[in-house]
């Protein structure tokens, strides 16, 4: 897909994602904004996926590790056609709804594995990559972690095992937004730094603008090409990406757009209200 | 068949066993090959040896992203290390989404424990998983029985919790240990008004204890509980019905395990008096025997109990 047509997916994710959370009074927007151009990308243009034959046992797979941002995977899943016409109401975190709190594999057509609770995503992934290996299919695993989640030392559990299994059908893009619940990472507990932590473990390692849809698009295909190792693409983005009252203000990790804001949201994302 | 002795050698015969017939069975290792005696199944199936250092939570996450993909992961390492260290990720990533993942808990128990200390002893594991939709827990008395546990595991679809000892367990059963679906097998039957329900690595002191009193004349029935909280269990209750009281006798902490589990049974469906023995405090080092006396296993301590409660 050209990119700037993948700009526009991503803007419409976003927007997809504000709505939800908007209409279903709860969520995690900034977190869900920061990956828009990650998600797009891959659901649009690199995963080999096939919405009407969500199970097939070679497709790509995906883990959004920092699973609160659910709201930007339900939407790409939703324009993607998992459900067959664009979802209209997603209900979200309501009582029988699909669209859980968190993704939750099963519940949630396209879903590939339950996520949430922070840090378990990369040794999950080596899961689903060594199962690949050994049955000789040639499906990638792609990971979502939030550079947050990354103080959870599972993570590194996994980042350790995935290299000594030489796990190079594994990929994996830190959302380094630089922000975590309670305030920023560097305040919170020390050096943001995920590029060195990722060499020191021996994986191919990238640091770009996440943001940048062909910086995206490089990245995979530098990390597909790269044998013999796991794959980390450190993504540097901004929390809240595409609208200007929610970027860089970690108010809205956890937040509710009111009306005023939503109407922002729609005109600046382009979308029809 | 693979010969074997011992409660970890049958782990690793019968791991064996099934991966000769089938392709994806997979062993997942946190630094436990030596300790489960699985290295001739690293040897014979490199591919299907799965090493993640020792990091047990990874294991559980790497066994339920193979699971999820196609693949039979078994993971096995000492019965805390899964149960507590690793338990969300048995929880969330395993039990929740119903994934086909095996789990083998060695050391179980303060038997199974003996020498390494509290560190390495767990009681507290069948309490643990009986609170977790979707596991079906096996607590097989001696290496028979685990082997004939572990094959039982991989004809489940689902997450399955194999309690085993270390091989300090006596054997109770020979090559053709029973290992029954509906969770229990009578051992001894000389009077059914008192019922000692029993499991695990006590199994030989619980029998001992029905022969000491038989000879005073206590006529007792010794069953051997296989499955915890399974959904097949008409034949426990059964027995519970035809009681007019009932023992258990666990090497777990008294709450969560054989005793809660029988309790429940009998409130729910033939209430009768239930003694439960069992641990309410932390063990110790020490060798198996005597930490198993010391502790209120001893055939004698068992027939005082049953008997100053009838």
């Amino acid at each position: 897909m050209e990119t700037t047509t993948l700009q526009q997916v991503a803007d419409q994710l976003r927007l997809e994602a504000v709505r939800m959370v908007y209409e279903g009074k709860d969520g995690h927007p900034g977190p869900a904004l920061s990956i828009a151009d990650i998600i797009a990308t891959l659901y649009f243009d690199e995963m080999r996926i096939d919405p009407r034959n969500p199970d097939r046992a070679d497709r790509d797979r995906l883990i959004l590790s920092k699973g609160h941002a659910c709201p930007i995977l339900y939407a790409a899943l939703s324009q993607k056609g998992y459900f067959g016409e664009p979802v209209r109401d997603f209900g979200l975190r309501a009582l029988g709804s699909r669209f859980q709190g968190h993704p939750v594999m099963g519940k949630t057509v396209g879903v590939d594995f339950t996520s949430g609770s922070l840090g378990n995503g990369i040794a999950i992934g080596a899961g689903m990559a060594i199962a690949g290996k050994h049955l000789k299919k040639d499906y990638n695993v792609f990971v979502i972690v939030g550079d947050g989640e990354a103080q959870e030392g599972i993570i590194w559990e996994g980042v350790n095992a995935a290299a000594a299994r030489k796990l190079d059908n594994l990929i994996v893009f830190v959302d380094r937004n630089n922000w975590q619940s309670g305030g920023a990472v560097d305040a919170t507990i020390g050096a943001n730094n995920m590029k060195e932590r990722f060499e020191a473990f021996c994986w191919h390692t990238q640091e770009i603008d996440g943001h940048s849809i062909d910086g995206i698009k490089a990245a995979i295909r530098a990390a597909k090409d790269a044998k013999g190792r796991p794959s980390a693409i450190i993504c540097n983005t901004v929390k809240g990406k595409g609208l200007d009252f929610m970027e860089d203000d970690n108010s809205w990790h956890k937040g509710v757009p009111n009306d005023e804001q939503y109407a922002i949201a729609v005109k600046t994302l382009g979308g029809n209200a | 068949m693979k010969q074997f002795t011992g409660t970890r050698e049958a782990f690793a015969a019968a791991i064996m066993d099934l991966a000769k017939d089938d392709a994806n069975v997979m062993l997942v290792s946190p630094d436990s090959l030596k300790a489960m005696r699985a290295t001739d199944f690293a040897d014979t199936y490199p591919g299907n040896y799965i090493e993640v250092g020792i990091a047990e939570q990874c294991a559980v996450d790497v066994a339920a992203g193979m699971a999820a993909s196609g693949t039979v992961p078994f993971v096995a390492t000492y019965a805390g290390f899964l149960t507590m260290r690793a338990c969300e990720q048995m929880r969330t990533f395993v039990a929740y989404p119903n994934l086909n993942v095996k789990f083998v808990g060695i050391n179980a128990g303060l038997v199974g424990g003996e020498r390494e200390g509290v560190t390495h002893q767990f009681y507290e594991d069948l309490a643990v998983l009986s609170a977790i939709p979707n596991f079906t827990i096996f607590t097989p008395a001696d290496g028979a029985q685990t082997y004939r546990a572990v094959k039982a595991a991989y004809e489940i679809d689902g997450p399955v919790y194999i309690r085993a000892g270390s091989g300090r367990e006596p054997d109770v059963y020979g090559k053709e240990a029973p290992f029954s679906p509906e969770g229990v097998t009578v051992l001894k039957d000389y009077g059914s008004e008192v019922v000692l329900f029993a499991g695990g690595f006590i199994l030989n002191r619980v029998l001992a204890a029905a022969e000491q009193l038989r000879a005073s004349s206590v006529n007792v029935t010794v069953a051997d509980v296989n499955i915890l909280y399974g959904k097949n269990n008409g034949r426990i209750i059964d027995l519970i019905k035809g009681a007019r009281q009932v023992f258990t006798i666990e090497d777990h902490n008294i709450n969560g395990g054989l005793g809660s589990y029988i309790c429940h049974l009998a409130c729910e469906h033939a209430p009768v008096h239930v003694t439960r023995i069992g641990l309410s405090t932390f063990g110790e080092s020490g060798p198996a025997d005597a930490l198993a006396d010391y502790y209120g296993f001893s055939a004698e301590a068992i027939c005082s109990k049953v008997r100053n409660a009838l």
